[in-house]
């Protein structure tokens, strides 16, 4: 699917000892199309990384034996320029400013929704190539970013400014799932997670829903339960 | 000689030794005041012999030669008997009169270096020292110059004694004062004794046990007072990080039983696709509440370690209320109820801007949640001399008064029966309340059933 806007399969090196965590970030990736190589222990992932090529390293920072930092640095030592995402249970400023001078590039605390992980892992592929400009459109729905106007079939949707900008992240991710976290921070720029946004976000989902997909046109705007929202033209 | 570690011996030694200074300084004083007074009847005995000495020259002596001075001749040569002796010498030196000579003395040729008029002392042998006093007088028609002198071994013997006396006695004081001082020591710190040993009872599993108050006015009593109440705070938080534990568990225990029953009920039977999307639906919303209870947690005991990243900084308050109303607005319009932010004028204050604003969310968002349908919540904003104010106050419920001392407490919940909704697990208020002191201000409530709460944040305002 995404992947196909990049003409390799990316090849993904994962190193997670958790191994229900790995199997299923590693199902995941490869149900997007990715190529998955586990490794369980920072040596493993080690000797992975120095004989494979890999697009983007998935490092746990938590590891028997070399712990993920060790294992960066290592790599970063060894002047390999890889992408890697860092994903670790400790989420305070220090830990965040330990990995990110070890050389990480991005950062993704425990437990994260898998749509965070997938959307981070996408910009980290994407990252250095020029990004295709999104279709702001699904089906018969139509975004104006400039003018701040969405339609549904040639009628104009009255939407309120989050309303809209709401619209608009749904539909520049489309055919994605995002979490209420994702929304809460890019929609409504809120650092910091356990602020009781998220039956906002429900209220605002339910709103936009009446006037997107009204009674009668085919439904757009999707809950999958438990996880987040998307928008594509067919049930996910 | 190892030092004496404890306070009892300490001060008994420091007190015998200032004791001993004193007693010193006094014996010091009192010998030399003894001294001058034996010196005094000593010259003043003196002057009778010269007056004596005098006449007898001038009526017609050398003939008739004093009975004591008589006397003198016959004693031993280190002085026997207490009398005086007499001598006088014509101005080119010759002795003219000698009566009772003292062996040693030096010959008079003319006034004695120095010549004082007045008594004075002078050692003739090792250890022998005699009074003297030498004066001009005439013998006849004849100018001589006439010496009388004592022993003042008599003297000396007296002070000698007395010394003796005032030496022997100072160690017998200092070891009274000693041993007084450690007496009165040992009863004055007695109450420390038995506080001691009732502190070392005293641990994490018995902190009702409080230290002894003998007399509540004193030192000991004042120590013991501020030490039990310190022991007050720490039971009362003891007793709430144990609440907060169990009401944790439980809290976590409530997604986690959902969790294990949708999964194990789900696997009793074959089920078709849409069903069993439904029950791992359901499975992820339990653990986004987990989650949700889990990131509180972490940021209150972040919070509690002073790791919480803040950067005060001047920032709008009625701004803040206007956003907040506006990010919270669908909440009420769902409930059919009206927010309004009243400012009167603008307040600035200074503070994190992050976490006040989580603060005023979890207030608000606590209000719409407790206040019926069709109900008025208010935001108030000012300025309180030098305080930045801002109130949410609702028309809701109330809280009883034995609920609102506790509304502030993790896990606290007023209605013990109502379920939490997703991400609120009774944590909202806690953060609030961190997220304002951590900002020096103060949160507040006043409530009254059945009319409704006031909730206050109080931050310190730019001037």
């Amino acid at each position: 699917m995404w992947v196909t806007t990049v003409s390799v399969v990316s090849r993904i090196l994962l190193i997670e000892d958790e191994s229900k965590v790995a199997r299923a970030v590693q199902e995941g990736l490869e149900a997007e199309g990715c190529e998955v190589t586990l490794a369980a222990t920072g040596d493993e992932g080690l000797r992975a990384a120095d004989t494979g090529h890999f697009d983007l390293i998935v490092l746990d920072l938590m590891l028997p034996g070399r712990d993920g930092l060790e294992v960066l640095s290592a790599r970063r030592g060894a002047g390999d320029a890889t992408p890697v995402l860092v994903l670790t249970a400790r989420d305070t400023v220090r830990d965040r400013v330990a990995g990110l001078d070890a050389g990480a590039d991005d950062y993704l605390v425990k437990p994260f929704a898998f749509a965070e992980l997938l959307a981070r892992v996408r910009a980290l592929l994407r990252r250095g190539r020029p990004e295709p400009p999104p279709r702001l459109a699904v089906a018969d729905l139509e975004i104006d970013a400039v003018g701040r106007r969405a339609s549904r079939g040639g009628h104009q949707l009255s939407l309120t400014g989050r309303e809209f900008t709401l619209l608009e992240y749904l539909v520049r991710h489309q055919g994605q799932v995002v979490s209420r976290e994702q929304i809460a921070r890019d929609v409504w720029r809120e650092p910091s997670r356990g602020t009781p946004l998220d039956n906002v976000i429900d209220v605002h989902i339910m709103r936009l829903r009446r006037k997107v997909d009204p009674e009668g046109s085919a439904r757009l705007i999707h809950t999958v339960r438990g996880v987040g929202f998307v928008v594509r033209e067919n049930e996910p | 000689m190892s030092w004496p570690r404890s306070v009892r011996a300490r001060l008994a030694f420091w007190h015998g030794l200032a004791l001993l200074f004193v007693v010193s300084v006094y014996a010091a004083a009192v010998l030399l005041q003894v001294q001058d007074d034996l010196y005094e009847a000593l010259d003043s005995q003196l002057e009778g012999d010269f007056g004596r000495a005098v006449e007898w020259l001038q009526n017609g002596a050398p003939a008739g030669v004093p009975a004591a001075a008589a006397d003198a001749s016959t004693r031993d040569s280190d002085g026997g008997a207490d009398v005086p002796w007499v001598d006088a010498w014509s101005p080119d030196g010759r002795r003219v009169f000698d009566a009772g000579r003292q062996p040693g003395l030096p010959v008079l040729s003319g006034p004695p270096a120095g010549w004082p008029r007045t008594p004075y002392s002078l050692i003739v042998a090792e250890g022998t020292r005699v009074r003297l006093l030498v004066r001009e007088a005439r013998s006849g028609r004849q100018p001589v110059y006439v010496r009388v002198g004592r022993s003042e071994r008599f003297a000396r013997q007296e002070l000698g004694e007395f010394a003796t006396v005032l030496g022997l006695s100072l160690p017998f004081a200092f070891a009274v004062a000693v041993a007084a001082g450690y007496l009165l020591a040992r009863r004055a710190l007695a109450p420390v004794s038995a506080m001691t040993s009732r502190a070392r009872r005293i641990t994490a599993e018995h902190l009702d046990e409080r230290l002894p108050v003998e007399n509540p006015t004193d030192e000991f009593g004042q120590l013991a007072g501020v030490v039990n109440d310190a022991l007050d705070r720490l039971e009362r938080a003891f007793a709430t990080l144990r609440r907060f534990t169990a009401d944790a568990s439980h809290e976590l225990r409530t997604p986690l039983t959902a969790i294990r029953s949708v999964g194990e009920v789900g696997l009793r039977e074959r089920r078709g696709e849409a069903e069993y999307r439904e029950m791992v639906g359901s499975i992820l919303e339990e653990t986004e509440r987990l989650t949700a209870v889990v990131d509180s947690l972490l940021l209150l005991s972040r919070a509690d370690e002073g790791k919480a990243d803040l950067r005060p900084a001047p920032m709008s308050l009625d701004d803040l209320a206007n956003e907040v109303a506006a990010d919270l607005a669908v909440l009420a319009e769902e409930k059919r109820q009206n927010v309004r932010v009243e400012v009167s004028a603008a307040v600035t204050a200074v503070a994190d801007r992050p976490t006040v604003r989580q603060a005023a969310i979890n207030l608000l968002d606590n209000a719409i949640k407790h206040s019926p349908d069709g109900a008025v919540i208010r935001l108030v904003v000012r300025q309180e001399g030098p305080s930045a104010v801002l109130e949410v106050i609702d028309n809701g419920p109330g809280i009883a008064p034995e609920h609102l001392p506790h509304v502030f407490e993790r896990f606290y919940r007023v209605d013990k029966a109502r379920s939490p909704a997703a991400g609120s697990a009774g944590l909202g208020l806690s953060i609030a309340r961190w997220a304002v002191e951590a900002n020096e201000g103060r949160i507040e409530v006043e409530s009254e059933t059945s009319r409704g709460s006031v909730f206050r944040i109080v931050l310190p305002a730019a001037n």
